[in-house]
């Protein structure tokens, strides 16, 4: 229970700084804390108390001693894929701060809706 | 040898990692890549498509078995898209190859591969999560096309869509992960199965979450404020791609999920509203455009509007109006985009008034606009007329008079925007004369386009056969079940 609160309240802290801040850095902070909180939610819910990987030529190991593996391979590739989003975010941040001189997201914005 | 479908995937993908090595030996080859992929792709679909019509070709990938590996579905609906995505895919590489220019551009070709791979994926795969990475894998490639020209607007038009496309993708990975807390199992047609483990409370979070995320792909009302910026800041033929491919590949999962899951009245209904709500917002935004590609992209948002509200009636006769309907979206809006890329490009500004008069000036481009401006208002004899009336028959059939005029109301203001874009490049004004033409390779795409448009306007059948099928295949949740265990 109590890595569902931790998880859910990092990606609560995530979407509050995307939404609230102005810097266009803490906004891509923001974007990765909240994929940090789904990577962990997703790995608590395969969670199994005191068990261990499943290794299956540990004969002394049974079913209900394993984690469920599979929300760990997921997590494996979100992560990989978080981190390309969070590249290609940054890569943007700097062409904009090369075009605008600034990163508060007041002066850069534009275009309208 | 067998062609196999996930060729589709692994083909793109090994063009779009060969680009860059192929770019240090010649520039030529790297422009000719995506056009062998295509036909190769194209001669796939020759193939494959008669079967898939018939009965869905499950293919497992990595030998493990489903529910337990990842495995690609390919059945009606999926052949349908696909083949459209090779069409529409080829045109723009022809479109492409003189247009895009400015250096890198084995950069512009390894992510258009890229996309195409993303977008395959996502009409392929019977795993959720997979589902997941093609998303991302499209959106990755989408965000740095749109930043393309390496401009202002460019970067920022990018960073808003990566913004709402990451939150998308969250949402759906969320949603991803209840589903596999309850029921264990990530392969569609075994979570279809398995749907009443979740329970009520959980399964209505799921839904918003997965309508939420995919609908940001599907350009569905409120949630297309990148669509517009997007798309007219990132090179023409890329507003093309996502008009023709990255949306409807997005609908297709939102639809894909929706049908399988959540098949309720309740759902349908709120469908069909919020497709009505996308529709006229989207038609009313667009009249109000001055910028020739914003106004393209609001009617692109308001055409999958229609398509929404054709997939929330749910009857047979309507879903298969709705699959034609994106096929000519997808034809039509690319034709469109092409034509207005050049249209931009000669009059060297994006503002419609700008356009006056280049209809003498440039008369074969502006025909191939205002063809395409004919067609998806939906008049005769192109195709957006059929698959515009199916949508209405459908909606009269299923007895809801409201909902019809809605449909019209919004077909009269998009005509009446069309128009007057049309109106404009034919009002005689002294243009100053200048020698840039339309690279013949343009001319071809838009060619090509205008000619199949016009093909199936006057023969519908040849398109309308397959529709049967395609729309059974989406409607049909427990042959896809059957199909999708073996």
């Amino acid at each position: 229970m109590l890595y569902y609160i931790g998880a859910i309240s990092l990606i609560l802290i995530g979407m509050y700084a995307v939404l609230t801040k102005k810097n266009l850095l803490k906004i891509v902070v923001g974007l990765s804390i909240v994929d940090s909180g789904v990577n962990l939610l997703f790995i608590s819910v395969g969670y199994v108390k005191d068990a261990t990987a499943p290794i299956f030529s540990m004969p002394s190991l049974t079913a209900d001693k394993m984690v469920d593996p599979v929300p760990q391979a997921l997590v494996l590739t979100a992560i990989v894929i978080g981190l390309a989003t969070t590249a290609v975010a940054l890569g943007l941040v700097i062409r904009l701060y090369d075009h605008h001189k600034t990163l508060n997201i007041n002066k850069i914005r534009q275009l309208k809706w | 040898m067998e062609f196999s479908p996930v060729l589709y995937i692994a083909i793109p993908l090994f063009a779009a990692f060969l680009i860059p090595l192929l770019g240090k030996v010649s520039k030529t080859l790297v422009k000719l890549t995506p056009g062998i992929v295509f036909l190769y792709l194209s001669y796939g679909s020759i193939l494959l498509f008669p079967k898939a019509m018939e009965k869905p070709i499950v293919q497992v990938v990595a030998g493990f078995k489903p529910p337990f590996g990842i495995s690609l579905y390919y059945g009606a609906t999926a052949a349908f898209l696909i083949t459209m995505v090779t069409i529409v895919g080829f045109v723009i590489w022809l479109y492409s190859y003189k247009f895009i220019i400015r250096e890198p551009i084995e950069k512009y070709y390894m992510l258009f591969m890229m996309l195409i791979t993303g977008s395959t994926g996502i009409l392929l795969t019977g795993d959720m999560f997979n589902m997941f990475v093609f998303l991302e894998i499209t959106s990755i490639a989408a965000y740095s096309l749109t930043a393309f020209l390496r401009d202002k607007d460019g970067a920022e038009a990018a960073f808003k869509y990566l913004l709402i496309g990451s939150f998308s993708s969250t949402f759906y990975l969320l949603s991803v992960m209840i589903i596999y807390s309850y029921t264990g199992t990530l392969n569609f047609a075994d979570i279809a199965g398995k749907i009443d483990l979740i329970p009520p409370m959980a399964k209505g979070f799921v839904l918003v979450l997965v309508l939420v995320g995919m609908g940001i792909e599907a350009e569905m009302f409120p949630l297309n404020g990148w669509a517009p910026d997007a798309y007219s800041q990132a090179p023409s033929p890329v507003g093309a791609v996502f008009g023709g491919i990255v949306v409807k590949a997005g609908l297709y999962a939102m639809i894909r999920i929706v049908f399988l899951f959540f098949k309720t009245p309740e759902v349908m209904q709120f469908l069909i509203f919020m497709g009505i709500l996308t529709l006229l917002i989207a038609e009313m935004a667009a009249m109000r455009q001055h910028q020739i590609k914003r106004m393209l992209a609001f009617s692109s948002i308001g055409q999958m509007g229609l398509v929404i509200i054709a997939l929330g009636i749910g009857t047979m006769g309507s879903t298969s109006a709705a699959l034609f309907q994106m096929f000519n979206h997808a034809l039509i809006k690319s034709l469109l985009f092409f034509a207005a890329g050049y249209l931009v490009f000669h009059s060297g500004s994006k503002q419609i008034e700008d356009l006056e008069g280049l209809g003498y000036d440039k008369p074969v481009t502006s025909f191939f606009f205002a063809v395409g401006a004919l067609a998806i208002i939906g008049l005769p004899p192109f195709s957006g007329f059929w698959s515009k009336l199916l949508i209405l028959v459908s909606v009269a059939k299923a007895g809801d008079i409201a909902i019809l005029l809605l449909i019209l109301t919004g077909s009269v203001i998009e005509a009446i925007y069309y128009l007057r874009a049309v109106v404009k490049l034919y009002t005689r004004k002294e243009v100053p004369d200048n020698v840039r033409r339309t690279p013949i390779s343009g001319l071809v795409a838009m060619g090509i386009l205008a000619a199949i448009i016009l093909y199936v306007g006057l023969y519908p059948g040849v398109i309308e056969k397959w529709l049967a099928p395609a729309a059974n295949n989406l409607l049909n949740a427990a042959d896809y079940i059957k199909a999708g265990l073996f």
